[in-house]
């Protein structure tokens, strides 16, 4: 996993913008730091030198502090102006910190959530499809602690940290290449702690996501353990369980916090050097106080942000792989089904299925497999057979949702036969009535039952006035009334010249059904 | 919603026995680390001023030794305080885990049975560690904060009691202001981002879910707009909590920024007018720089702390402890799960009889009044349309629910809870499927099925083809929550589950819900066996064909 990922950077618009804005108030707070620390060396000075100051001990960098701030008004009225830019840089990039993040989050999602329909049915069904949702809403969320702290430390180490570096330099080069020195210790320390750690750590993760899984499990499952009076066998489980995590936990946290002890011994200990250091040199006058002073306050701002990227990396971490599973979905092609030629009118026309394979998401099963039927205008045709064997993805593929790994799905028409793989998708799908078996109904239809949607889904497709009715179930979740009044309204839309397709295990449904199809599935030989 | 009482994160925080040696442990290695960098910052001063007089090498070294201790200090002791205090709050986290599952299992089983699944998931799962985070996140870093703080005070106040009363005066507004603008911005969020939350989540789903139907009807657009607007009422309230909080972070500079120049000022004024020496000024001047560190954990801390706290508060609210209280008017105290407990039966078996019973749940339409009886060994079918309370019926026979008036009877006994487990047992609609071997999830039903009995449950539910097909039988692990196990699989799974039941009397809920043909005949062949072991079966169901199943139907439509 990158810090930063390019694809933030080109494909999100907002991302782009904030990442610069941030890099400039950045460099504007390396800036008010630089000053800051020169002005109190400034004013100090004088009051620790032994002797009235003669030389300038800040050379060339007086040019940004002139040496009139040794006078303590003069140093007081411009740390003043400092401390007010400073302020109003903290608050200006937290407001665009989480302006930015929460823009980056809704666009990512949608364009996330448009992509992902695009995919199709068939995707949807697969593992990466199911995890979308969890993705796009409580995944992407925890983009914001990434955008509001990982990041602008990330870009302040990129700007701050070297700005700081020359600046040591351009004051005293011996405490220069202390800090340059040390430096690179911090990546290589780390990496060699990751690299040693990795196995274990890798090991403690899986047996601590192991037994959260089961504890979570054995609870999920109490109210079942209630109904049946076994619910009091798990109570030490759940303890023993969770003894046994702690152990994991701790032990893989005692490996991942050795790269923090690190990286913060690392650079206090060389904050520590510099000022050892310097100490002997004043001593033996190697070194202004002036010039001492300015090191010894900027040297801890050279190591800040790389510390405050180690602070903040965890809590970001889960918004990055959220970011990346995003990605990858905006990655993968969209194969729409159909060609470029006008849709056929499917008015009086004949549905044609010809030995219709589809495989199932992991490969194991056709369902359904050497599927053939015609469906004729003006009939009822009744698919059944048991569950899981296709029928819902039989009927996908005759609305144009899905292509099929083999067989055909055509229309025959007076102008004679169109396959629907050969023609516009949209335009094929469009003329389709459909009730599904969980229809979605907007966020209206989430506050009624299931029965509910399915009624007022069944409403909108035998009212469509479309010249093919498909309906998934239309029975199931009703009572015999009701269930009597939709075979009567199914009949009569098929009576009033529409082909209507079913999906049914209803005895009453299949009996009034013209045709009746068998749709079975099929064992994939490995 | 009964209101929880206040005070629910602490006296959760006290239910999951911390050990308060560990705390000040963690507490003390954190000071010690933070204080390290106060004392770096400090002594170093001290160093260059001291060494700006040209002393002798020698008069430096003592502080040269400490100023490199400090420099390991922080790393070292920050170390021992995050595993210090991790280790403590896992600790809790176990305690308090094992304490809410306990109440659980022992309160009422109204309180259980009327959970879903995904508020005890949630409950015991999230919110417990968020509790354990509290001590982590909240409780350590303030009081290090505390500590620390007092220690940079209590140095520039011995130095220059007036450069002491700067900083005590800069930390209370940087920690005290920053902490109430938090509290805001969370309160905000909680108020506004949950709502806004809960918005998207549901566009998306329904942008999701209905893909394939928004482009047959020609809606895609539509549930993309809808989207689009849940993001905007999201961003808005993200825009309003971030008010405050960019306040927070503003006052925080403010504060820091203010001491220093405070202090830099009284270190050159009291150095010029002969009040102290160098490195007295040196001190003064440079330990502001160091001492707003700590300080600074304190929005990230209370915004913890208002998470808990909500956490916490759900917690008492779904498992409180009065639960613990045990049912009044119980026939006996314990629960006792051997079916030839304290409520044997002489007959061998129970009948059911319901008189003029009306079931409900508080505040809900209660159903018609039902009157019905079944004798030992037979099948009592409850049917009627979907939300005509066939669920709540079947509650109240499990005893969960009291009548709302007539009777419903477990052979000789009114119905109960305490029946349920020892003489009643209750296969509900979502029965889980617990993430371990088929085996074992067959255990569920009695603790010492053997493999023969388990085998032959299978076989009567129709399974063993599936069995045949698991890699390790018996033995295969069926993954968490049952995810690999398909739909039809899982029924017949619940419903071997059911025959090996040990109670006289079983109480299911929607056996044949998409069962196709082949599971229906499954479902007679149970409850064949079950009736032919004398033992009383209770099933609701919509399904009317099931009714040809039954000795005795009674519908609950009007």
């Amino acid at each position: 996993m990158r810090p930063l990922d390019p694809r933030l950077i080109r494909r999100i618009g907002p991302a782009r913008r904030y990442i610069a804005t941030t890099a400039v108030l950045g460099l504007a707070m390396a800036l008010a730091i630089l000053v800051q620390a020169l002005l109190i060396a400034r004013a100090l000075a004088p009051v620790l030198a032994p002797a009235p100051l003669t030389e300038d001990g800040l050379r060339w960098l007086g040019v940004l502090v002139p040496v009139e701030a040794r006078q303590l008004a003069v140093a007081l009225g411009w740390l003043g102006v400092v401390v007010a830019i400073r302020v109003l840089l903290t608050w200006t990039q937290e407001r665009l910190a989480h302006r930015a993040g929460a823009r980056v989050i809704s666009e990512l999602r949608s364009q996330v959530v448009a992509h992902a329909g695009a995919l199709g049915p068939r995707w949807a069904a697969s593992g990466e499809g199911a995890a979308v949702a969890t993705t796009v809403t409580r995944g992407l969320d925890s983009l914001l602690p990434y955008f509001v702290r990982y990041l602008p430390q990330l870009l302040l180490s990129a700007t701050v940290t070297p700005i700081m570096i020359v600046v040591v330099l351009g004051l005293d080069w011996i405490s220069a290449a202390i800090v340059i020195g040390t430096l690179p210790l911090v990546p290589i320390f780390m990496i060699l702690v990751g690299l040693t750690t990795q196995e274990r750590s890798a090991k403690h993760l899986e047996a601590m996501q192991r037994l959260a899984s089961r504890t979570l499990d054995l609870i999920a499952g109490l109210p079942t353990l209630r109904g049946l009076g076994r619910e009091h066998g798990p109570a030490a489980r759940v303890r023993e369980l969770g003894d046994a995590q702690r152990r994991a936990t701790m032990g893989s946290l005692r490996i991942a916090f050795l790269s923090g002890m690190v990286l913060e011994l690392l650079t206090t200990l060389a904050v520590a050097l510099v000022a050892v250091t310097l100490g002997f040199r004043l001593v033996a006058g190697g070194v202004s106080i002036e010039t001492a002073l300015a090191v010894l306050i900027l040297a801890p701002e050279v190591y800040l942000p790389l510390r405050m990227v180690g602070t903040h990396f965890h809590a970001s971490a889960d918004g990055m792989a959220a970011a990346d599973s995003a990605f990858a979905i905006l990655e993968r092609p969209v194969a729409a089904p159909g060609g470029h030629a006008p849709a056929p009118d499917l008015t009086g026309a004949t549905l044609v299925v010809e030995d219709l394979a589809v495989a199932t998401p992991d490969g194991r099963r056709l369902a359904p497999a050497r599927l053939s039927f015609q469906a004729r205008p003006g009939t009822v045709t009744a698919l059944v057979g048991p569950n899981g064997d296709g029928k819902s993805t039989a009927l996908s593929a005759l609305m144009g949702l899905l292509t099929p790994d083999s067989g055909y799905v055509a229309a025959l028409t007076a102008s004679g036969r169109t396959d629907a793989q050969d023609v516009d998708g949209e335009g094929w799908s469009r003329q389709f009535a459909w009730a599904p078996q969980r229809p979605d109904l907007g966020s209206e239809g989430r506050t009624l039952s299931l029965g509910q949607r399915q009624g007022v889904a069944l409403d909108r497709a035998l009212g469509a006035g479309r010249p093919v009715v498909v309906l998934d179930e239309p029975t199931s979740h009703l009572d015999r009334a009701s269930r009597d009044a939709v075979i009567a309204r199914i009949v009569a839309a098929a009576g009033a010249g529409a082909t209507v397709v079913v999906a049914t295990h209803e005895e009453d449904l299949i009996a009034a059904a013209d045709v009746v199809v068998e749709v079975a599935a099929l064992e994939v030989a490995r | 919603m009964i209101r929880p009482a206040r005070g629910a994160l602490r006296s959760l925080l006290r239910e999951s026995d911390l050990s308060r040696g560990r705390l000040a442990l963690s507490i003390i290695n954190g000071s010690a680390a933070l204080g390290s960098a106060v004392g770096l910052s400090a002594i170093a001063a001290w160093l260059i001023a001291r060494a700006a007089g040209m002393p002798s090498p020698a008069d430096l070294a003592l502080a040269a030794v400490v100023v490199r201790f400090f420099g390991i200090g922080r790393g070292l002791f920050r170390y021992l305080e995050r595993l210090a205090s991790h280790e403590t709050a896992l600790r809790g986290v176990v305690s308090l885990r094992a304490r809410v599952y306990a109440r659980l299992a022992a309160a009422p089983a109204d309180t259980v049975l009327g959970l879903k699944r995904g508020d005890v998931l949630a409950r015991i799962g999230g919110d417990v560690d968020a509790v354990g985070d509290a001590v982590v996140r909240a409780v350590i870093p303030l009081s290090v904060s505390v500590v620390v703080s007092g220690i940079s005070v209590g140095i520039l106040g011995f130095l220059d009691p007036r450069a002491g009363a700067v900083l005590v005066a800069a930390i209370l507004v940087a920690g005290v202001g920053s902490a109430l603008l938090t509290w805001r911005a969370a309160r905000i969020a909680a108020a506004q981002g949950v709502a806004a939350d809960a918005r998207v989540a549901e566009t998306v789903l329904s942008a999701l879910e209905g893909a394939a139907e928004h482009r047959v009807w020609g809606t895609t657009g539509a549930a993309h707009d809808a989207l689009a607007d849940a993001n905007a009422a999201s961003e808005r309230a993200q825009e309003s909590q971030a008010r405050p909080a960019a306040l927070a972070a503003a006052v925080q500079a403010v504060a820091s920024g203010g001491a220093l120049i405070a202090c830099l000022a009284i270190a050159v004024t009291g150095s010029q007018s002969g009040m102290y020496g160098a490195t007295t000024a040196a001190m003064i001047a440079l330990v502001p720089l160091a001492a707003f560190e700590a300080v600074g954990a304190v929005p990230a801390a209370t915004q913890q702390l208002f998470r808990s706290r909500e956490a916490a508060r759900r917690i008492v609210a779904m498992a409180p402890e009065a639960a613990l209280a045990s049912s009044p008017a119980s026939p006996r105290g314990g629960s006792d799960t051997a079916a030839e407990g304290p409520y044997a039966n002489p007959s061998g078996g129970f009948s059911v009889t319901l008189t003029e019973l009306v079931a409900g749940w508080p505040g809900a339409v209660p159903t018609r009044p039902v009157t019905a009886q079944v004798e030992a060994g037979g099948v009592l079918a409850i049917v009627g349309r979907s939300g005509i309370g066939k669920t709540t019926l079947l509650a109240t026979l499990a005893g969960v629910l009291p009548p709302v008036s007539g009777e419903a009877r477990i052979g000789p006994h009114p119905a109960h809870r305490d029946l349920l487990g020892a003489v009643v047992g209750m296969t509900a609609e979502d029965a889980h499927v617990f993430g371990t071997t088929v085996l074992e999830n067959l255990r569920v039903a009695r603790g010492d099925v053997t493999e023969v009995e388990a085998l032959d449950a299978l076989d009567a539910v129709g399974l063993a083809p599936w069995l045949e097909s698991l890699p390790r039988g018996l033995d295969t692990d069926l993954g968490t929550g049952g995810d690999s196990v398909s739909g039809g699989e899982r029924r017949r799974l619940l419903l071997a589950r059911v025959l090996l039941t040990p109670q006289p009397v079983v109480l299911i809920d929607e056996p044949a819900e998409h069962l196709d043909v082949a599971g229906r005949e499954a479902l007679r062949a149970v409850l064949a066996r079950l009736t032919s072991a004398g033992r009383t079966v209770v099933l609701v169901t919509h399904h009317l064909q099931l009714t040809d199943l039954a000795d005795v139907t009674v519908s609950l439509d009007d």
